[in-house]
């Protein structure tokens, strides 16, 4: 996709520099982000978790271009997208950044494949290539048998799993994650968080606004927020089998 | 509980705790007699990825002290003085001790105290702000889950030591359950003098 | 009693939670009942002014006029018109009067003069002349409301023929008298000026022995004669006209002036050119239709009779025409109200289904359930009515002047109980049909899909989702739109539909308006308020229909705004999704518009349009009525699409459930 090859491929996907975001002013005014420093590598799966009210979901939509900063500075393959147009903020959406969120914002009067295909016929694809990429997208999550469903005819696992088809639709250089698995039991939890390491597997780099804990440890590394500020920072892929036989209680 | 014989809770090696091996042991000899190389096989199946520490020698040392406290008798079977040729069988008290094992519904302890005390301490000595311990110990609890989780991954539907992993990953999500918990109190109490 | 308070309360708290919508409403529904009203009372509002007239000028019950035959030579007979005098029944009479065609020009004035309706005319007005004593008539004795009575050299002119003409006391005027040759093989005769003289208007007065300008009718030419005329015999056998002969031109959509007797015969070119009228009275006035048609004139000379409810009903012929006019204004308005109310409605009939499930969940049943909904729209309803019927009560004096022509105003025009009734019936069928359906939905959802909020789930409509994916984005976003609601996009052609039907039929009207108006070269008071009130007609049909396409266009960005939030978070730009809402209206806007064409040309058929070769409006007319249809509605649907477009994108993923 020629937009991608014009942006950068070398250096993070991803970087954020004191980004701030305030509502409200006076004695009522809010601080959501105070001052983030965020980088994100390519192919990383970063996991941002914190207590409900701490900016992560915030930082998610500032970096999506859903939500313009304060102040700071967003730079997404080397390009600089927090001062862009609405007009080019949609192009860049439709071509570098894929959204999966919470409440799953699947078209209610559409099937998952026209639901999958929808990003890539906003781009402009023909309706064949969108339906023929929206069709090997869904055998990925695994949801060929259920191509033809309403949303309302899927359970909330398999609602999620189209809209993460729908996410990849373009080939995007990131997937935003908001709390994807905040409305889901814990079988249907399972199911998306083995399609995350799936994901994450395959080279695709991801944010993952999270507060459970299990798609949290899915990353490669994992940072805590509280009050619109990182805490906490850890690398969660380097080799720990032998503090697994601790865990087990397998050793003293 | 029955006092584990001749052994001691707090022995430093870096092998399993041995009371746990000295059960499995006998149970896995109660449908029938084993070779020693036959029950470490079948406990590297039950532990899977986590068998990898299973020390070489860890079950033969165990069986010996087994046999020295007449819970298994062994037979010589081919050749003598090799370890691997003998034969084990479950005694009598061997049994009546698997029984015991078996039905014994005690618990592994769980022990918050230590950790909570640990806040308190440090809050009340200024030293350190409970808040980044327990961020610290947040991260260091869920890269053990990670851990855990990513191995739990790594197993086939239905195998036995997915359960094992899962279980791991249960208790730690249900500790850092409570660790948020405290990050909430810690945090709240800030403010207070 | 308790459940009919429970109703009452929570219909007026969930209408004053929306005041914008149920103003809209009543807008909506108060131009119909307005319109309605005025077209009703119009009727008969002349009656009034008419009777004070007849009473003040000791009007004449029975009108007979007769004319000579000037290319035979021949006087007329008068001893047929005295016969008449003598006829039983007859209490009373005045003349026979002398009368004569004229030609009225206005001295000094070069050329044409603008009439208040703003037509051009020639230099030239026709008029009959009557012949008058200066002393009082017993019977006919028209009322002065400016100057005074005829004079040698004096001209007093009919009251609403002086309005038209903007001329009063002391203006100048000359009167003449044409004559033409006979019709020749198809050939229309020359006519040339027999007699032309100066005069003064000394006065201006009111009778109630004609009808009003232009109308005024003596001898056998008049619409009621037309078609027997045919059957009538002939002059004496035998006689045919001399090859130069000439006769006196009939006036062209005359007024009435009086001269004195003597000026009259000056202007005569010959005595057989002259026509007589007598006034008679009768002993019962009622009598007077019987009266005429006992004397249906069975040959050339005999007397024309014209009762006076001939007479009266020409002048009520002035607001006939309106009120006819605003009778179907009000039936399109009422249509679009319809339209208005049902899009309004159904829009919040989506809010309104939760509420609907609370209602529900704590014991009220489906029954109470539409009886509030229905509640609410009714009492709007009944408000409007009364508005309208107030409205129209106060503004119908100002349409019903009948003209200068009579004396005493219109007086407050009768509400009666029927027009009360139909109006307030109407009120309430707008309101009832565009609620119905809905109502009766939302009360028999069930209480868990109310709760749920999924009462309303969005049509799906696959052939067109596979369609609009071939469309550029736009077109897309906007075809899924509307499919997802698509009784509101039936209403919105609907709404289109209706009112350019009523456009493309008012500019068919003004169309043979023009064309009748060149023919006959003159104006008509008439016709200037009936133009008015087309206008009025059109604007508010206009104006309703904008407000209820900017009504639907801010509907239809609410309900969609999930769906354009997502559209643009998953990459479509903010101009994409608003051309898209947009389109949404537009295309059915376009289909609305297209068929408004020929019905509009029906409805003009359907109205007794299409004499003189007048099939509809002028061809560049009609072909602009569609473009300019679809760039109104694009640009009034602009701005609600494009705020719908530019709402923050978070803010609405983060509360809007999926």
């Amino acid at each position: 996709m020629n937009a991608n090859e014009s942006l950068s491929r070398v250096g993070p996907v991803l970087r954020t520099r004191g980004l701030k975001k305030e509502y409200g002013r006076g004695a009522g005014l809010v601080h959501a982000l105070d001052g983030v420093e965020l980088e994100v590598a390519s192919g990383e799966t970063l996991a941002v978790m914190g207590p409900s009210g701490c900016g992560k979901s915030t930082l998610l939509h500032l970096l999506g271009g859903l939500e313009r900063p304060s102040a700071g500075e967003v730079w997404l393959a080397g390009r600089r997208v927090d001062q862009l147009s609405e007009k080019a903020l949609a192009r860049l959406r439709r071509h570098s950044i894929g959204f999966v969120f919470q409440a799953f914002h699947l078209m209610d009067e559409l099937t998952a494949v026209e639901n999958v295909e929808l990003p890539a016929l906003l781009a402009g694809s023909s309706p064949r290539a969108a339906r023929r990429r929206a069709a090997e997208l869904l055998e990925r999550v695994g949801l060929t048998d259920r191509a033809e469903h309403l949303p309302s005819a899927l359970s909330g696992g398999e609602r999620q799993r189209v809209a993460v088809a729908r996410a990849l639709s373009n080939e995007p250089l990131i997937v935003l994650a908001d709390e994807p698995t905040g409305n889901l039991d814990s079988a249907s939890t399972l199911d998306v968080l083995r399609l995350l390491d799936s994901l994450r597997s395959s080279g695709q780099t991801l944010l993952i606004v999270t507060h459970d804990s299990r798609i949290a440890a899915t990353a490669d590394r994992l940072i805590s927020m509280r009050d619109g500020a990182f805490v906490e920072e850890t690398r969660l892929t380097h080799g720990t089998t032998g503090r697994l036989n601790e865990l087990a209680g397998l050793e003293s | 509980m029955p006092d584990a014989i001749g052994v001691s809770m707090r022995e430093p090696s870096h092998g399993y705790q041995l009371r746990v091996v000295q059960e499995v042991l006998l149970a896995l000899l109660a449908k029938e007699a084993s070779h020693g190389y036959q029950l470490r096989a079948r406990l590297q199946l039950a532990l899977g990825p986590l068998a990898d520490a299973l020390n070489q020698g860890q079950v033969y040392v165990t069986l010996n002290r087994l046999e020295k406290a007449d819970l298994v008798t062994s037979e010589r079977v081919g050749q003598a003085d090799r370890p691997d040729r003998k034969v084990y069988e479950l005694t009598a008290a061997g049994k009546e001790r698997l029984e015991e094992w078996l039905e014994d519904t005690s618990w592994p302890k769980p022990a918050p105290a230590e950790f909570h005390l640990k806040l308190v301490a440090a809050a009340a000595a200024e030293l350190a702000d409970p808040v980044r311990l327990v961020d610290a110990q947040r991260h260091a609890l869920l890269a053990g889950l990670a851990a855990a989780q990513r191995a739990a991954l790594g197993e086939p539907d239905g195998s036995v030591a997915g359960l094992l992993l899962e279980g791991v990953v249960l208790r730690l999500q249900a500790d850092l359950r409570w660790l948020e918990a405290c990050a909430r109190y810690w945090n709240a109490t800030k403010g207070r003098p | 009693m308790g459940r009919l308070l429970v109703v009452l309360r929570l219909a007026a708290r969930d209408l004053r939670r929306r005041p914008a919508e149920a103003a809209l409403l009543l807008l909506a529904i108060m131009a119909a009942t307005t319109t309605l009203t005025l077209g009703l009372v119009l009727r008969g509002v002349t009656d009034k002014p008419y009777e004070s007239t007849r009473a003040a000028t000791a009007g004449p019950d029975v009108v007979a006029s007769l004319s000579g035959d000037a290319f035979l030579d021949q006087p007329a007979d008068l001893a047929a018109l005295r016969a008449l005098t003598d006829a039983p029944g007859v209490t009373d009479h005045s003349g026979p009067y002398p009368l004569i065609g004229v030609e009225l020009n206005v001295d000094g004035v070069a050329g044409s003069r603008r009439t208040p309706s703003g037509d051009t005319i020639g230099g030239e007005a026709g008029a009959w002349a009557e012949g008058r004593d200066p002393a009082a008539a017993a019977v006919d004795q028209p009322e002065l409301t400016q100057g005074g009575w005829v004079r040698d050299g004096g001209v007093v002119l009919e009251a609403g023929f002086a309005d038209a003409l903007e001329l009063g006391v002391g203006d100048k005027i000359t009167l003449g008298t044409r004559v033409c040759g006979l019709w020749i093989g198809g050939e229309p005769p020359d006519c040339r000026v027999a007699e032309r003289r100066s005069f003064e208007v000394v006065g201006v007065a009111v009778t109630a022995a004609a009808k009003p300008y232009p109308n005024v009718c003596f001898g056998l030419f008049c619409p009621e004669f037309i078609g027997a005329v045919d059957r009538l015999a002939g002059g004496p056998p035998g006689e045919e006209p001399a090859a130069d002969a000439e006769g006196p031109q009939e006036p062209v959509e005359p007024g009435l002036v009086w001269l004195t007797e003597a000026n009259i015969r000056a202007l005569a070119p010959t005595e057989a050119g002259l026509s007589h009228v007598v006034n008679l009275k009768l002993a019962d006035p009622t009598d007077a239709p019987a009266f005429v048609n006992d004397r249906f004139p069975t040959s050339w000379s005999a007397p024309a009779l014209q009762s006076w409810q001939d007479i009266r009903a020409g002048h009520d012929q002035l607001v006939k025409d309106t009120a006819e006019a605003l009778r179907i204004g009000s039936w399109l308005l009422g249509l679009l109200a319809v339209a208005g109310v049902a899009v309004l409605v159904g829009g919040r009939m989506a809010d309104q289904t939760r509420r609907v499930g609370l209602l529900k969940a704590v014991g009220g049943t489906p029954r109470l359930v539409a009886v509030v909904l229905l509640a609410e729209y009714m009492a709007l309803a009944l408000l409007a009515a009364a508005v309208g019927l107030a409205a129209g009560w106060l503004a119908a004096p100002l349409l019903a002047d009948p003209g200068a022509g009579l004396v005493g105003g219109a007086g407050a025009p009768v509400l009666t109980i029927s027009t009360v009734g139909v109006v307030t019936a109407v009120a309430l069928g707008v309101a009832a049909v565009a609620t119905f359906v809905p109502a009766i939905r939302a009360a028999r959802t069930s209480t868990v899909h109310a709760l749920a909020d999924a009462a309303r789930p969005p049509r799906r409509t696959p052939w067109l989702i596979a369609i609009s994916a071939r469309l550029p984005v736009p077109l897309l976003l906007g075809l899924r739109v509307a499919a997802r609601r698509p009784r509101r996009v039936v209403w919105s052609a609907a709404s289109i539909f209706i009112v350019v039907t009523g456009i493309v039929a008012v500019l068919a009207a003004r169309a043979q308006f023009h064309q009748d108006a060149q023919l006959v070269g003159g104006t008509d008071p008439s016709t200037d308020r009936f133009n008015q009130v087309m206008l009025v007609i059109t604007v508010s049909l206009v104006a309703l229909a904008a407000v209820n396409a900017i009504a639907v266009a801010w509907a239809t960005a609410l309900d969609a705004r999930h769906s354009s939030a997502l559209a643009r978070a998953l990459g479509a730009t903010p101009q994409q999704v608003s051309t898209g809402l947009s389109a949404a209206q537009v295309l059915p806007a376009l289909v609305g518009a297209v068929l408004g064409i020929p019905g509009g040309l029906a409805l003009f058929r359907a109205l007794g349009g299409g004499g003189d070769g007048v099939t509809g409006p002028p061809l560049w007319q009609l072909l602009a009525v569609v473009p300019v249809t679809v760039l109104v509605v694009a640009a009034l649907t602009t701005i609600p699409a494009r705020l719908g477009a530019r709402r923050p994108v978070a803010e609405i993923l983060q509360s809007e459930r999926a």
